[in-house]
């Protein structure tokens, strides 16, 4: 029975750990259709936003959960400015200047702060479930996941801010004739989904510690999840996240955690050969 | 008479999208060599139609025969390769490349160089654009581009010619000399042109299918289809909607 | 536009160049110029696998680092377990084009869209790369060759002379295999875009709906291209681990990727020629510019690739035709598109 409820833990944990991996990205994704492939370095830059400030003083909870999203948010808004918007409508143009944004970031990291592994001890301690101890951190990563989607969805549904994002997501030509400037829509889009990847990457500051190339261990896992979520947001994060979380921690259970990104790649392109749109492509179309 | 067989047929053939039906319950047969026009306001669902005949689209149910053979659901480039043409409603041509490279791109599916070379500068003979050979295809003007994507679709050598609106964009004088040609076209295969305007209708059109709503609404001779009040109101209606 | 070989002289000046620098260039260069020249002409074939599929058939592949890496270690892995290398070469180039068509399976009947494209094949390359890194155990090996994890393969063999596997290679010869390589390769592409395959591959660049419309099997065709692609860039792989006698799993990294993009974009999407200058030219000033060690050369190859993306898109060669283009009809207006470049379809 503790078993059970250990693994039923790990798996939700793992759903969750992708649906925070992949949110930022998401949103950026439904709302604009573009990929932001430096979405591995704006999580690095999270991390070390997290860390730098906490060994200046600042409080853990306040670096992680203020100001890293702040503050990535913020870059985003400025690398919508100067980058994407001038991409709009060449969507394969603007995932490479992003992929050159990601080694960019890579090499000015590692020219002020040394290609070196910084850290963080893990907050929280655990819990003892019968025999097992669980990380107190894993529960909060669970809920946090579950925060951020309920909060991505008051706001689209219940907001005059989510009105104007969904009508722009429908129909961005309608939208503007509506009097709706979409340029601002998705300078705000980029700097919203830059700030939750921001606070992504502070949340995986003490798991993992922060080094300038980091992001290449987590792109992987968020790409696939994007992707084979399709263009909804929500849905498609918890659907995508779901499904290959489960297999994902399957396969971790079965072989360890080496072939788990393999799994997932290879679950999500099958699942991209019967829908190539994504789950939300087909299933779920209407929902968020 | 062979020339009686029907070439293509479609039963209870339905196209929906979501919830729209786009193409409901069409039973539409086409003989061996016949010229049919297809007419309908904006929307009844023609293009629709070509793009389920021609494996664009999947029908949702029923199904098409060309042949004889049933080539429901089957992938556009094995019907294509069964004998069908079609020029798109929006021209659909390779921008970058010469108008002869278009042609002859067709031609040679069926032909060895030479032959297909001979074929592509007939053909652009035919269309009247031998002069437009060597311009790049981005740049010609609309009508231009209708003739250079009707000589192509007829350098395959189909023997089925589905044209959707090959006269929109075009001059009064281009016009009689497509008119002519989709004429002698159909003297060698089954043409379906779905046309707007009525002045080129009327100079070829015999037996006519109206489709309305996605369904055929009305199947006779041009002569009595234009008298037709009934026609008329979902013509009018539709454009009424416009003025509106 | 039309492409007819016998009367560009842009193809005769590179296949001329190809085998002037093929027979001379070891008469005048001393040992350090011909490695490095060597390791050029290796990056060449490797941007070649992109430039061609970009650039004559519309398939961005943001992946060729996988191909690469395949080759490379299925080179490595074949010529310690076999003690020759002649078997593994053509396995370098088979694996990589075997593996390329089982995924582009996926990717085209999937029917993805560019950016779905994308992100399959940047995500493939990284898979390989985190796996190929796990491999450190002893419990890793194919045959006696230990993968070895991310300190890689050492003492990968030298190229033997066909059929005598203790006849090595030295440098100067090792750069004449190369270069008929490169040059062969490149005058082999050549025909075979002029060549009616490669006319129906421009054509499903420009527009696929009017290629299956006109009955070619779309589908078909690129995978066909695609897997062509990804046995090029493994057999540059091949090429590149027999030419260090060493890999470890950077082959398989991004940075390798996107270097083929970079390099083909500088050159120039839909030329052959261009990519493969650029290659030499921006090798070269990342060479002088890591020397001062001022620069992180990530940070260099992001700099350059966000700037061609925004003020250069159209690529070094083409932008200088054009500009030459321009002086010649000075005052007149000339409308050109940008050839390779998909149109979005999100």
């Amino acid at each position: 029975m503790d078993y059970t409820i250990i693994v039923f833990l790990e798996i939700l944990r793992a759903i969750s750990w992708l649906v925070i991996l992949a949110a930022g990205l998401a949103i950026i994704f439904g709302m604009m259709k573009v990929i932001n492939f430096a979405h591995g370095e704006f999580l690095m830059l999270g991390g070390y936003i997290t860390i730098m400030s906490h060994n200046a003083g600042v409080p853990l909870w306040i670096s992680m959960g203020v100001l890293a999203p702040l503050v990535v948010g913020v870059f985003g808004i400025i690398v919508e400015r100067l980058v994407i918007r001038h991409l709009y409508g060449r969507i394969i143009d603007s995932l490479l200047a992003t992929w050159g944004l990601s080694l960019l970031m890579i090499g000015g990291v590692t020219m002020v702060f040394g290609n070196t592994v910084q850290g963080v001890s893990t907050p929280l301690g655990s819990l003892s479930i019968g025999a097992y101890q669980v990380p107190g951190y894993n529960l909060l990563l669970i809920g946090i996941a579950v925060a951020m989607m309920m909060a991505i969805w008051l706001v689209l549904r219940f907001t005059s801010a989510g009105l104007i994002a969904r009508a722009t997501m429908q129909n961005p030509d309608m939208a503007e004739t509506l009097g709706v400037r979409t340029s601002w829509v998705y300078m705000a889009t980029f700097g919203l989904g830059s700030a939750v990847t921001g606070l992504a990457g502070g949340l995986l500051a003490p798991l993992t510690g922060v080094a300038p190339s980091m992001g290449v261990n987590f792109v992987a896992q968020s790409f696939i999840t994007v992707i084979t979520g399709g263009a909804s947001m929500i849905a498609g994060t918890l659907s995508a996240g779901t499904l290959l979380g489960t297999i994902s921690q399957g396969v971790t259970f079965a072989t360890g955690p080496v072939y788990g990104d393999a799994a997932l790649l290879l679950a999500a392109l099958i699942l991209l050969r019967l829908l190539p749109q994504g789950i939300t492509g087909r299933i779920f179309r209407k929902s968020l | 008479m062979s020339d009686l067989r029907p070439i293509l047929t479609t039963e209870k053939l339905v196209m929906q999208f979501g919830g729209v039906t786009a193409v409901d319950n069409v039973d539409f047969s086409l003989r061996e060599g016949e010229l049919r026009c297809l007419l309908g306001p904006n929307g009844a669902g023609k293009s629709t139609f070509f793009k389920c005949l021609t494996g664009q689209l999947t029908p949702t149910s029923g199904r098409v025969r060309f042949d004889g053979q049933d080539i429901t659901g089957w992938e556009t480039h094995a019907i294509v390769g069964m004998g069908v043409g079609i020029k798109t409603q929006v021209p659909n041509l390779f921008d970058g490349l010469s108008a002869y490279e278009n042609v002859r791109m067709s031609a040679r599916r069926k032909h060895l160089r030479p032959m297909a070379k001979e074929k592509a500068e007939e053909m652009l003979e035919k269309c009247g654009i031998a002069h437009l050979a060597r311009r790049e295809v981005g740049l010609l003007a609309h009508g231009q581009r209708q003739l250079v994507e009707l000589a192509t679709v007829l350098a395959g050598e189909p023997r089925l010619v589905l044209l959707d609106e090959p006269a929109a964009g075009m001059a009064g004088d281009e016009r009689d000399r497509l008119a002519d040609l989709v004429l002698e076209t159909s003297r060698r295969a089954a043409v379906v042109v779905v046309e707007h305007d009525m002045a080129f209708i009327r100079r070829i059109a015999k037996f006519t299918t109206v489709f309305n709503r996605g369904a055929i609404f009305r199947e006779a001779m041009i002569d009595e289809i234009m008298s037709d009040r009934a026609v008329q109101e979902i013509y009018l209606g539709k454009q009424a909607d416009v003025a509106a | 536009m039309e492409t007819s070989l016998r009367t560009d002289p842009g193809f005769w000046f590179m296949t001329a160049l190809g085998l002037v620098l093929l027979f001379l260039g070891p008469l005048f260069w001393d040992l350090f110029q011909i490695m490095q020249i060597t390791q050029y002409v290796v990056l060449s074939v490797y941007v070649l696998s992109l430039a061609y599929i970009w650039g004559f058939g519309g398939i961005l592949s943001f992946g060729q680092a996988a191909f690469f890496g395949l080759g490379a270690y299925t080179f490595s892995v074949a010529a310690i377990n076999m003690g020759e290398t002649t078997f593994p070469f053509v396995l370098a180039f088979a694996i990589p084009a075997i593996f390329g068509a089982a995924l582009g399976y996926f990717m085209f009947y999937g029917k993805l869209s560019d950016v779905y494209m994308g992100v399959v094949t940047m995500v493939v390359t990284l898979i390989f790369w985190k796996l190929i890194n796990h491999t450190a155990g002893p419990e890793y090996a194919i045959g006696d060759a230990r993968l070895g994890g991310f300190n890689g393969i050492p003492s990968v063999p030298v190229l033997n002379v066909p059929g005598d596997a203790q006849a090595w290679l030295d440098p100067g010869q090792m750069f004449q295999v190369f270069m008929a390589i490169l040059t062969l390769l490149y005058v082999l592409l050549r025909i075979l875009i002029a060549s009616d395959f490669g006319r129906i591959s421009m054509g499903i660049r420009e527009n696929e709906t009017r290629a299956a419309l006109l009955g070619y099997d779309v589908r078909r065709h690129k995978v066909i291209m695609f897997a062509l692609g990804a046995g090029i860039a493994g057999m540059a792989g091949g090429m590149w681990a027999t030419y260090q006698t060493f890999i470890d799993p950077n082959v398989f990294s991004l940075e390798m990727s996107a270097k083929a993009l970079i390099w083909t974009m500088a050159g120039g999407v839909g030329t052959l020629a261009g990519p493969i200058v650029a290659v030499v030219l921006l090798q070269y000033l990342s060479l002088k510019l890591g020397e001062m060690h001022i620069l992180n050369n990530n940070f260099i190859l992001g700099g350059i690739m966000m700037v061609l993306v925004l003020l250069v898109p159209k690529g070094g060669l083409p932008t200088l035709r054009d500009g030459i283009a321009a002086l010649r009809v000075r005052g007149s207006v000339r409308r050109s598109g940008t050839p390779g470049k998909v149109a979005p379809d999100v």
